[in-house]
């Protein structure tokens, strides 16, 4: 490397890791049940020598190449190498089939593309003659795969092999296609699923990349830490881009394969990683194994659990709102964490996780107010495939229901309508192919997000839903009655709720099924002397109960949004009698049809109200429910 | 290479399989089908040692097996699996796979408990060889897991893992594929052409279920009450009249 020289594209990083430290190890797989090494010699001879063998085959400066394959070291290689011969590379879902396999590798006009088993190799192989770009495919696992004949498939191996040749009569060739590159080139295409249309292809470029990741990595302090990384997010998506790819080739960070998609767990544990990503649903999958392993283990476990975890969220509580945690809560929480947290964190393989991430609004501030308690701060990020991060919660900071404050390289402002709109100093380049979907994403310099939410006082982005989700209020403003049933659906007091609105409402009110098993519980408890469903659902003390939870969530929406009037349903909403759907989703015109009585009185004048309503019970017989329903007002809370 | 020659076997008065010749030729896939209680699970225990027929004999590469004790039979090369699955339940896959290669290991207890020199070399090459197989089936999450624990597909697999294990020439599967829902089936088949295509083995599989193994065998050979009815290809198979007649009864 001359010295002055900027290392500005990823095989510019790449070669600079090689040449300073080639015998460091920079990736490990787990095969055959070993953990194996690849140092940054063998990753860059790997690039080196796939480039090379690409080029033989054909491969252009400005040509794109295809991946489909799970997190393998191969799939980085074959991202290098591509850039390095001044081509992008195209991410494609594993579980895709053959008819968006096509679409993804037709669309970014792919001339090869990498693929990673049998499984993938057959997909494409059905596919191939309705692409004719595509000079060959070239596959990594060989297994079942051996006595395919066709010519157009390649191994791995056969293709370092031709590269190995092209190094022996054009020796200067890698250095100076390194060498071109420069920060716009396309590195590469994530294509946004998008929940209407096709999907689109935001070009990234080897700015975005090099620069975002190595600007979120210093914010975030990942950077030179020597860490550990578990790479199993898909490729095809531009968190694996800029964290696993770009991230590790200068954040002195380690990245590790898993064996297999089914074995992440078990490697989890083996590594132990310092810098993860898990997905919404993966936490909560996390958090329910642990719940029922705890109803499973013996009774002193359970009971330490019992004792320790309250004063895990208390000082969760007290740290995410920024209060002082005394000296007793301290002594407290360290005997906890001796006691449960820690052996709970080593079962999970979280026992040295520094940074944690998960991204998007589906996350709910329960499950992270939980992991804190165990001592792990998820970062629940917001960012897009188009823009990267854009808001990112702080160390030490977290709290359960934001987004954390925008990034310094972000600008974040709110449209009329309450979407947020966005300028970064790291955006895409534009859709492949598509200059009128670029064109209407981007208004006045500002990028439409499409996501609606706001901006609390303490400066933290708050994500609520899709602007598509949401419903209109008789002001012209809009909420989400999702974001607000989620929240309340995490009181163990409530099973089921529906937040109502909507044009011609003046403002937003609930439906509440509450949980008589927890709330009979809490009867209980308190001395509470009730009948049935529909006594208990109208007790003052249990109504007082929904209340402080209805409270709860309303604290955490914007005024108009919050929830005004509520009344507890007098039966339980049900799949039977088709409220619910089998899997438990709201029918909502139905439940909105069957109980307008109800809501005729949550926003009219009448507070008590006799119901009479025929019920279904599961053997055919119908009967007649008589009780008396109130309406009750939630107070306004002095801010 | 393996050949059967007029075997008949009776448990008392009742004939089990009563003069069955048949020829399991090098690297083919032959299914052995029949209704049940056609036979065909005694004619595979005939084979591998666990029933001495009362008259006939089984040759394994010009030597007669007749006679020859079970676990004989397996240092032959002749390994199978079982319709019951028969496994450690308190080990774990790992663990079986390697008991499985006990009769190859030339270690014995004591070097092996020091595991030292050329012991722990050679249990080293044996985990490697297991390995292989692990990857080959597709057994990598349960690796560790108690094979107690597992549900029935997957002990049907770590089955023929063990089988595997022993790096046999022959492989005889007995109902590989009883009680597997279809997508199971179909995993199983492909393991099984897998199985074929990287290491030649020949593999007599047991079925009653036609529909699945008739795709993946190059010759069948039909029992019905213990007598050989029919042998050819699966088309000629399922075009033979007497075959048609013990599946599906007279009046077809």
């Amino acid at each position: 490397m001359e010295a002055g020289e900027r290392l500005d594209t990823l095989p510019k990083l790449l070669r600079d890791n090689y040449q300073r430290h080639p015998n460091k190890e920079a990736l490990r797989a787990k095969d055959r049940g070993i953990w194996k090494s690849f140092t940054w010699k063998d990753y860059y001879e790997n690039v080196k020598y796939f480039c090379l063998g690409l080029k033989s085959l054909g491969l252009k400066p400005g040509d794109k190449i295809s991946i489909l394959g799970e997190n393998k070291p191969q799939w980085y290689y074959a991202e290098l190498a591509v850039q390095a011969a001044g081509g992008a590379a195209v991410g494609i879902f594993t579980d895709c089939g053959p008819d968006e396999v096509k679409f993804y590798v037709e669309h970014s006009d792919s001339v090869f593309v990498i693929a990673h088993d049998q499984e993938q190799v057959d997909k494409m192989l059905k596919i191939k003659d309705q692409l004719p770009l595509l000079k060959n495919i070239v596959y990594w696992e060989d297994k079942g795969v051996w006595n395919y004949k066709d010519a157009i498939l390649l191994s791995f191996d056969e293709v370092i092999e031709k590269g190995r040749k092209v190094e022996a009569s054009e020796p200067r060739f890698f250095d100076e296609s390194i060498d071109r590159g420069k920060s716009e080139d396309i590195a590469v295409i994530c294509y946004t699923s998008g929940t209407t249309g096709i999907p689109k292809g935001a070009m990234l470029d080897q700015k975005f990349l090099v620069e975002g990741a190595r600007t979120w990595g210093l914010l975030d302090g990942w950077v030179g830490k020597g860490y550990s990384y578990l790479s199993f997010i898909p490729g095809a998506w531009s968190v694996e881009q800029v964290i696993g790819i770009a991230g590790s080739l200068f954040a002195d960070m380690a990245v590790n394969f898993p064996e297999k998609p089914e074995t992440v767990q078990e490697n989890l544990r083996e590594i132990g990683p310092n810098l993860l990503f898990y997905g919404a649903r993966l936490w909560e999958q996390v958090n329910r194994t642990i719940q029922a392993k705890m109803i499973d283990s013996s009774l002193p476990r359970r009971l330490i659990y019992k004792i320790c975890l309250p004063i895990g969220l208390k000082v969760a509580d007290l740290r995410s709102e920024k209060k002082k945690v005394n000296l007793l809560w301290r002594f407290l929480y360290a005997l906890a964490y001796q006691a449960i947290f820690r052996q709970l964190r080593d079962r999970l393989g979280l026992s040295n996780v520094k940074v944690v991430y998960s991204a998007g609004a589906a996350v709910s501030p329960e499950i992270i107010r939980y992991f804190l308690a165990l001592g792990i701060e998820i970062k629940l990020f917001y960012g897009a495939t188009e823009l990267g991060a854009i808001s990112i919660p702080r160390e030490g900071e977290i709290r359960p229901d934001t987004s954390g404050p925008i990034v310094p390289w972000a600008e974040a402002k709110l449209s009329e309508d309450g979407e947020i709109l966005i300028k970064s100093k790291y955006m895409y380049a534009g859709y492949y192919k598509n200059p009128e979907a670029t064109k209407a994403k981007l208004k006045d310099g500002w990028f439409q997000t499409g996501d609606f939410g706001y901006i609390d006082d303490d400066h933290q982005l708050i994500v609520i839903d899709r602007m598509e989700d949401l419903k209109g209020l008789a002001g012209g403003k809009k909420f989400s009655p999702q974001y607000s049933e989620v929240r309340l659906r995490f009181s163990p007091f409530i099973k089921d709720v529906m937040v109502v609105g909507g044009e011609g409402r003046k403002y937003v009110t609930a439906l509440i099924n509450i949980d008589i098993e927890n709330v009979g519980r809490y009867a209980e408890q308190h001395r509470i002397s009730y009948t049935t469903f529909s006594d208990l659902s109208q007790k003052p003390e249990i109504i007082e109960l929904i209340h402080k939870e209805i409270l709860r969530v309303n604290r955490t929406l914007p005024d108009h949004a919050r929830i005004k009037t509520f009344v507890n349903i007098y039966k339980e909403l049900d799949a039977d009698e088709a409220e619910l759907t089998r899997t438990r989703k709201l029918r909502r015109s139905f439940v909105e049809e069957r109980y307008s009585d109800l809501i005729g009185m949550l926003y009219g004048e009448k507070e008590e109200y006799a119901v009479e309503a025929s019920v279904t019970y599961r053997d055919g017989r119908t009967g007649i429910l008589r009780t008396t329903i109130r309406v009750n007002q939630v107070e306004e809370e002095k801010k | 290479m393996l050949r059967v020659e007029g075997i008949s076997l009776n448990f008392g008065n009742i004939s089990a399989i009563t003069n069955v010749s048949m020829e399991v030729r090098r690297g083919e896939i032959l299914a052995i089908i029949g209704p049940n209680g056609a036979g065909k699970t005694c004619l595979l225990n005939c084979i591998n040692g666990f029933y001495r027929p009362q008259s006939g004999r089984i040759f394994f590469l010009g030597k007669d097996l007749t006679k020859i004790r079970p676990h004989i039979v397996a240092k032959m090369g002749i390994a199978r699996t079982f319709q019951n699955i028969e496994l450690f339940t308190g080990l774990s896959t790992l663990d079986n796979l390697m008991a499985a290669r006990h009769m190859l290991m030339k270690r014995g207890s004591l070097s092996g408990g020091l595991f030292f020199g050329p012991a722990r070399r050679e249990e080293i090459k044996h985990r490697q060889s297991v390995e292989d197989v692990i990857d080959l089936l597709e057994l990598e999450e349960i690796r560790k897991k108690i094979v107690g624990s597992l549900p029935y597909g997957q002990r049907k697999r770590v089955d023929l893992a063990r089988a595997l294990c022993m790096e046999p020439q022959v492989l005889l599967m007995d109902e590989p594929m009883a009680g597997m829902n279809v997508e199971e089936k179909e995993d199983m088949a492909r393991f099984i052409l897998d199985i074929h295509e990287l290491k030649a083995t020949t593999i007599v599989l047991v079925e009653h279920d036609m529909g699945v193994v008739m795709d993946i065998v190059q010759r069948g050979v039909v029992l019905d009450f213990g007598v050989k009815i029919a042998e050819g290809t699966p088309e000629e198979i399922e075009k033979n009249p007497d075959v048609i007649r013990a599946y599906l009864g007279e009046e077809y």
